[in-house]
């Protein structure tokens, strides 16, 4: 798959490959392709999208205050700032 | 050793504890140990909202339309809430102040109690709508047995720590008898109740107030008790934060990033505050039987919610190293989570609330490309 420069590739274990969308976060880009993930906030303070990531890195769109382990980052308020792997528990 | 409410010797907030360290002398907050407190206090200030905001009038109408198991479920989940709020509105301030050794850390605490009092104000508000006097309802609440029930387990971990507290800085450490029972007062028996305690404090956040959310959201979804259900959205905005400072009290413990001792403890007592979260998980699902003991509502059965509270469970149990010790695979009420947005929450409408809005409103970045287009 060929990406533009701002665009990356989203591996979901298990399940499907995807890219990025640079005006969308993470987890809006998840939802326009229809993967279900868990969320409250949507602002980065509650948590409950937590999510593992495999390979990759992110860029925050705001300071994530909610606890994540260092594998692990929260899709409502991050963009991939390169291809990323990552793996979601409902 | 006793408290002071300026303690004169000079301290180094930067070395301190969460907990049992000195007492806290200025209240500085240019330099944090934790600055994730720092960043929960600037936060839950930007939350601000007064119960007198969101007008209730037509929920009377709508309340007046229920049948009487939803008059049950609807009245039941505002006693409860009203039970945790109460607790919720002192029990850390009366606990924790005591011991706390970081500035951004006791305003924290503070600032978090007095979230909760808005809370406790808010059920006053939406009662006073429903009844002419709701004297009745408020009284029920220390004489229902499901209620007392539950008070009892969210209060107890809280009053050992007090007592344990007390006797600590009025004594000193040692072995006493009081009443005759015998009390053992060593520096490590106080941190293990403080761990008990966070444990319980952060169970009660995490998963106590989520099968009341789910009932009024419920009716909602149904166009009833509209604004009942904004003002618990305001709630649980609240709650999500106060669950996210736990989370990290606990996490910041276990993972020797505070108190070596308290990293000890959390693996010694691992199982112990696991089990106060199963038992909270639990106590929920029988409360949700209790709810529905004279009929369903629409929209929502027993059996579904209770594997709400486990999806929910299972969530914030894995977020603080205890696992996901439920099966459930998919979140049994999606439509919950449209409620539980932070920007979705709406005051006034000329008042479309933002809360980053509030958090570093004025963007003073200005670069050469800014004036590009710009000619004299």
């Amino acid at each position: 798959m060929t990406t533009k420069d701002d665009e990356h590739r989203i591996e979901i274990i298990d399940t499907v490959t995807i890219t990025s969308h640079a005006n969308k976060t993470l987890l809006e880009t998840l939802e326009a392709q229809n993967v279900e993930v868990q969320y409250h906030c949507r602002e980065g303070f509650c948590g409950a999208c937590r999510t593992k990531i495999l390979s990759g890195d992110v860029d925050y769109t705001t300071d994530p205050l909610a606890f994540i382990d260092d594998d692990e980052i929260l899709p409502c308020c991050c963009k991939p700032n390169s291809d990323i792997t990552i793996k979601i528990t409902p | 050793m006793k408290y002071t409410t300026f303690n004169q010797e000079k301290t180094n907030q930067l070395d301190e504890p969460m907990f049992f360290g000195k007492p806290v002398n200025v209240a500085r907050y240019d330099q944090q140990k934790h600055s994730i407190f720092e960043k929960l206090i600037e936060k839950q200030i930007s939350f601000f909202w007064r119960p007198e905001e969101v007008d209730v009038s037509r929920d009377r109408v709508d309340f007046q339309k229920l049948s009487d198991p939803e008059k049950h479920i609807f009245i039941s989940n505002l006693k409860y809430q009203t039970l945790l709020d109460s607790v919720q509105g002192r029990s850390p301030n009366i606990a924790f102040l005591p011991i706390i050794s970081l500035p951004e850390l006791e305003t924290w605490v503070e600032t978090w109690s007095f979230f909760e009092t808005i809370h406790s104000r808010s059920y006053t508000h939406i009662l006073r709508n429903l009844f002419v006097d709701p004297s009745e309802i408020f009284e029920d609440i220390v004489d229902n047995e499901e209620i007392k029930r539950r008070a009892t387990d969210i209060s107890r971990y809280y009053d050992d720590l007090i007592y344990a507290t007390q006797l600590w800085q009025t004594r000193g450490e040692g072995t006493y008898e009081l009443d005759g029972e015998p009390y053992v007062v060593t520096m490590r028996e106080l941190k293990k109740k403080m761990y008990l305690c966070m444990n319980s404090v952060n169970a009660l956040e995490a998963i106590r107030f989520y099968v009341s959310f789910a009932c009024t959201f419920a009716f909602a979804e149904r166009e009833l008790m509209e604004g009942n259900s904004k003002i618990i959205r305001l709630i649980a905005r609240d709650e999500n934060l106060h669950l996210t400072s736990t989370q990290h009290i606990l996490n910041l413990w276990a993972r020797g990033k505070d108190d070596p001792e308290m990293a000890e403890i959390a693996e010694e007592c691992h199982e112990e505050a696991k089990a106060i979260f199963l038992k909270a998980v639990e106590q929920e699902k029988q409360w949700a039987e209790y709810l529905f003991q004279h009929g369903s509502m629409i929209g929502l059965n027993k059996e579904i919610l209770c594997q709400y509270v486990e999806y929910i469970a299972n969530q914030r149990m894995s977020a603080i190293g205890m696992g996901t010790p439920f099966d459930v695979t998919s979140n049994p009420l999606p439509w919950m989570n449209n409620y539980l947005v932070s920007d979705n929450v709406q005051v006034a409408p000329q008042e479309s609330e933002i809360s980053s809005y509030l958090v570093g409103q004025i963007d003073s970045s200005v670069s050469e490309d800014d004036f590009a287009d710009f000619e004299l």
